[in-house]
């Protein structure tokens, strides 16, 4: 009975982690790509493990593209967006959870609902807006265009966070004479932090990862983010070199890595409070 | 509404303050929503009756022409077959794959959260990048996918992934399957956890095998996360743009076009934004079932 369970336990780790490598091989392989000499690349058959590691693809990405560029377009984009739909949000999840007056229901309603519209139909009005602003071509355009689907999904999300917070917090900081600002500040922002952090993170890669907007909006390298400029050194190269956009999707996953390294509960909080439950 | 009034006249002063504190503070999301979303949707509508030049952006009034030309194209429903098809097959996979991964994932395997951790990444990684690690894998030269093919001796010639049918559909959908499958993986998982041990044991004693438990406990209980994963998944794969956009970019010969490609074809390929409009009018209304069953699960099973 024992020994069957071992195995069983055995096998279990097995299959899941064979499944699990099986998963990331295309990760893996992007940062194997990304660091293989150019001669390397082009063996027949290829070799899984590189014979020689060089980091000559990203000091070429660095100096010879505009990488730079487009990668401090992108956290100016995601951090003012990030920066907007918190704000905006907590305050407008604040309202929506602890306050009552009419038409709350139905405007909690159609924030879900604007959560769920594709952004093909809101494109070309917005598209048609910031010319007639004189904003195309801006990065401002985009963090306007952002808040379609970052607004209604910060708002979602930080409306379930704070439904968590006990009442009885807020009416005791009430009683003893606190303002409702007051009891805001004091009482619900310290206990609704990590939900505003989960929401913070999930809208900064929303907004990092974003494509169509930025394909639309912006056709200049001056405000180009690194999605849409990753993808035009693809499509302008004459002879396409792999190791190098292997090396350019290494770099984009950063704040990525960076975030699933030090920050995943909040990732996996934000899950639960929001995506899936409704 | 009436009855809102008399209770608005009766409450205490305070508690009317309080209201116009609440309308103060939602102010701002309901000024930008209304900018950003509820303008640009009527305006969508609006353009749909028109027909407009892109580069010049002038443009005359066509009436209901441009929804005739479109739903009397086979490039619409053309595109709504795709669609469809792409939807159903990628969807299928996720949730397969999904379900299989969290109940792999809930036990007790060495470096769990490792695991967990692996598995969740296609999921937040830019579409882009997906993209571009794939066109690498299945590249017809020197991409590792056909070598190791090769090697098994399951095909005996590099396989042209992206160039022709079906192979297209079925690479977008499996790509579309990898990125996408860890949000049920995600939402799977954390249910699974809630479950408590005692339905197991109970079905154990009653004499229930591993697929037994499977059946009569964990699926029942895995029924309302998987109704709100199935329909919030449909909707975003059903009007998923970067990921078929940037794989095969509709081809080859649109055999992989689906509505919102169309939907950005017309605007700004062809430069025909009023019939452009008409095709994002068109398929937000046969998106309108789902979200509106969506809408309604979610307040069910909201307590």
């Amino acid at each position: 009975m024992i020994a069957a369970k071992r195995s069983t336990t055995i096998l279990a780790n097995l299959v899941t982690w064979s499944l699990v490598l099986l998963i990331s091989f295309p990760l893996i392989w992007m940062v194997v790509t990304s660091v293989r000499p150019q001669t390397e690349l082009f063996q027949i058959p290829p070799t899984v493990i590189p014979r020689s590691i060089t980091f000559e693809h990203y000091v070429k990405l660095l100096q010879e593209t505009p990488f730079i560029r487009y990668f401090l377009n992108s956290m100016i984009l995601a951090t003012s967006t990030t920066v907007v739909v918190v704000v905006v949000g907590t305050l407008g999840a604040y309202s929506l959870v602890r306050f009552s007056y009419r038409g709350r229901e139905t405007l909690a309603a159609l924030v879900l609902f604007t959560y769920l519209l594709p952004s093909v139909v809101l494109i070309i009005p917005l598209y048609l807006m910031m010319v007639k602003l004189g904003l195309a071509n801006t990065l401002t355009s985009l963090v306007i265009a952002y808040t379609t689907f970052a607004l209604p999904y910060g708002l979602w999300l930080l409306r379930s966070f704070m439904a968590g917070v006990p009442e009885d917090l807020e009416s005791a900081a009430l009683v003893d004479g606190a303002s409702r600002m007051g009891a805001f500040v004091d009482v619900i922002l310290p206990q609704a932090l990590p939900g505003i952090i989960s929401t913070a993170l999930f809208t900064f890669i929303l907004a990092w990862n974003e494509y169509l907007y930025a394909l639309v909006m912006v056709n200049s390298d001056q405000a180009r983010p690194l999605t849409t400029g990753v993808m035009n050194m693809l499509i302008t190269s004459f002879n396409i070199e792999w190791s190098l956009l292997m090396a350019a999707s290494v770099m984009m996953s950063i704040p990525l890595i960076i975030i699933f390294a030090f920050l995943q509960s909040y990732l996996t909080r934000g899950f639960g409070a929001g995506g899936v439950k409704g | 509404m009436t009855t809102y009034a008399t209770q608005d006249r009766t409450r205490n002063p305070l508690e009317r303050r309080y209201a116009l504190l609440g309308v103060a503070l939602i102010a701002p999301t309901v000024l930008i929503l209304c900018a950003v979303i509820v303008y640009p949707l009527v305006s969508a509508i609006d353009l749909s009756l028109f027909s407009i030049y892109t580069p010049t952006l002038k443009g005359n009034w066509v009436g209901l022409d441009n929804y005739m030309q479109v739903l009397g194209s086979s490039g619409f429903w053309g595109a709504l077959g795709t669609t469809v098809v792409w939807t159903v097959g990628t969807l299928l996979l996720q949730i397969v794959f999904g379900v299989a991964m969290a109940l792999l994932l809930n036990q007790n395997i060495l470096f769990r959260s490792l695991a967990r951790s692996l598995v969740l990444f296609p999921y937040f990684v830019s579409t882009v990048v997906a993209v571009l690690i794939w066109r690498w894998l299945f590249n017809d030269l020197y991409g590792i996918l056909s070598h190791l093919l090769i090697q098994l001796g399951v095909v005996d010639m590099p396989v042209d992934w992206l160039g022709k049918m079906p192979n297209a559909m079925e690479s977008v959908i499996f790509v579309g399957a990898w990125k996408f499958f860890p949000f049920v993986v995600i939402a799977v998982l954390a249910r699974l956890q809630t479950i408590p041990e005692q339905l197991y044991e109970a079905a154990t004693i009653d004499g229930a095998g591993v697929f037994g438990r499977f059946f009569d406990v964990t699926l029942p209980q895995l029924r309302d996360v998987l109704t709100i994963v199935i329909l919030l998944r449909t909707i975003w794969d059903f009007k998923e743009f970067d990921l078929i956009y940037l794989l095969t970019g509709g081809g080859p010969v649109n055999s992989t076009r689906t509505l919102p490609l169309i939907v950005y074809q017309q605007a700004f390929g062809l430069n025909q934004m009023g019939v452009a409009a008409t095709y994002a009018v068109a398929m937000m209304v046969v998106m309108l079932a789902f979200m509106l069953i969506y809408l309604y699960q979610a307040r069910r099973q909201t307590p």
